[in-house]
């Protein structure tokens, strides 16, 4: 027998979520390296925007392009034809953000302004 | 100020531990984390790196908040696809919390409270291993870096004072445990003696890792990896390694008197914190936090005229 196959074991922490509309704005430059990114699989895939722990501000943004999960625990947006998913854990961290797109070797790549952030990491994957 | 001999009695800290092993069983939280990628979460949160864990492995790093300020100490025991996590009495609902809040949506992630399903115990002494070995351990076995199997239990050494061996054990075997410890010389002590040995023995818990103190100030240097990468509170103390700024210190102070729990300003120094003291012997013992500029003075004087001699704390 193991430390783990005692009993006491609380049943799953359930961390207490709040569920909003989510709305994003992409600037156009986003929007064409978004399109780049889909590399024309628009019908079939989608971009997933979500938020981690992590990061020196508590929260980390992440980006994919995966499969369409068919989820309904994720909320849909239609931008110009491609599909944005935002989980609804993160709704409401993530509601009202502004993702633009910056063509810089430095520092360049997707950028995300954050109104519900009080705080970014310097690097700007980061908020809290 | 100098020190006054006359007043402080100096006591020595290498008699204050019992001569073969005292058990205590120190209340904690204690929390489990489930999941393949229990280990990468861990790794996003925690100021120390765990993603080379080993199994059984041992880490002890902090939670922080992104102020850089401590939440709890986290020590984890890796079982490979879970993940056992120790901290401070009291903590364990909010470091559940913050564990929970930020699973990411594609992993599958479980965190649970076994406060009540896994009991902390701690044997130190100047010859702890006398007692395990009549249980049938063999203590060259033991390190702070992995965790050693017993029957249902997990023994490993304390990362900040090699004299104390923890043990985690299935709470509904916490007394046939300190029953089978007492009967091969350990002796089973009280919370009131456990603070006088923790303080001696330099061992924190919840009364100076909390969000009043930054790792740097309790000199946990240690137990932060500012190379890991990001986690909450790095940008902090990745500023605070490279420019100083550090404000206060963890000391301990001794006294012919017991000095008052709590802040206090003094003069020519400025304000001293202290998080937790005790009667000891004839006098008194205490841990706090005082102005770095002042971290090698060799003795403060407290308003009410109780003088403490200032002992510095090295990890």
């Amino acid at each position: 027998m193991g430390i783990m196959d005692g009993g006491g074991f609380s049943l799953p922490v359930v961390a207490p979520v709040e569920v909003v509309d989510v709305d994003i704005s992409f600037t156009e430059s986003a929007k064409a390296a978004m399109r780049t990114e889909f590399q024309g699989d628009e019908g079939s895939r989608v971009l997933i925007i979500s938020a981690q722990s992590g990061g020196c501000s508590g929260y980390l943004y992440d980006m994919k392009i995966v499969e369409d999960p068919d989820d309904d625990s994720f909320q849909r947006l239609d931008v110009e034809g491609m599909s944005i998913l935002v989980h609804n854990k993160d709704s409401a961290l993530l509601t009202g953000i502004t993702i633009d797109f910056k063509d810089s070797l430095m520092g360049g790549g997707f950028q995300i302004e954050n109104p519900n952030a009080d705080r970014a990491c310097g690097c700007g994957q980061s908020f809290g | 100020m100098a020190a006054d001999n006359h007043s402080v009695e100096i006591m020595d800290n290498a008699n204050h531990l019992h001569p073969v092993a005292q058990v205590f069983s120190i209340p904690s939280s204690v929390s489990v984390v489930e999941g393949v990628s229990t280990l990468e979460h861990l790794n996003r949160i925690v100021s120390i790196d765990t993603l080379k864990m080993p199994m059984l492995g041992r880490i002890d790093g902090l939670l922080c908040n992104a102020n850089g300020r401590i939440l709890d100490i986290t020590t984890v025991c890796n079982l490979d696809g879970r993940a056992i996590i120790l901290g401070s009495m009291g903590r364990g609902k909010e470091i559940r919390q913050n564990i929970a809040s930020g699973i990411p949506w594609n992993e599958e992630l479980v965190v649970k409270d076994a406060d009540e399903a896994i009991s902390h115990l701690l044997l130190i002494g100047k010859a702890p291993q006398r007692c395990l070995v009549g249980l049938g351990i063999d203590s060259t076995e033991l390190s702070n870096e992995k965790w050693l199997e017993f029957g249902n239990s997990l023994l490993s050494i304390h990362w900040s004072c090699p004299e104390a061996i923890q043990i985690l054990v299935p709470a509904n075997h916490h007394d046939s445990l300190i029953a089978a410890l007492e009967e091969n010389g350990a002796k089973f002590s009280d919370l009131e003696n456990w603070g006088v040995v923790r303080i001696l023995s330099s061992i924190l818990d919840h009364h100076e890792m909390n969000p009043n103190n930054l790792p740097f100030e309790l000199g946990l240097q240690n137990l932060v990896a500012l190379d890991k990468g990001c986690y909450p509170g790095q940008e902090i103390h990745a500023r605070m390694e490279s420019r100083g700024g550090i404000a206060r210190s963890l000391v301990r102070l001794k006294s012919s008197e017991l000095v008052p729990i709590g802040k206090s300003k003094i003069e020519n120094i400025g304000r001293v914190m202290v998080t937790d003291a005790y009667r000891y012997g004839d006098g008194g013992i205490a841990l706090a936090l005082i102005p770095h500029a002042a971290s090698e003075i060799d003795s403060i004087q407290f308003e009410n005229g109780i003088i403490a001699e200032v002992e510095s704390i090295r990890f």
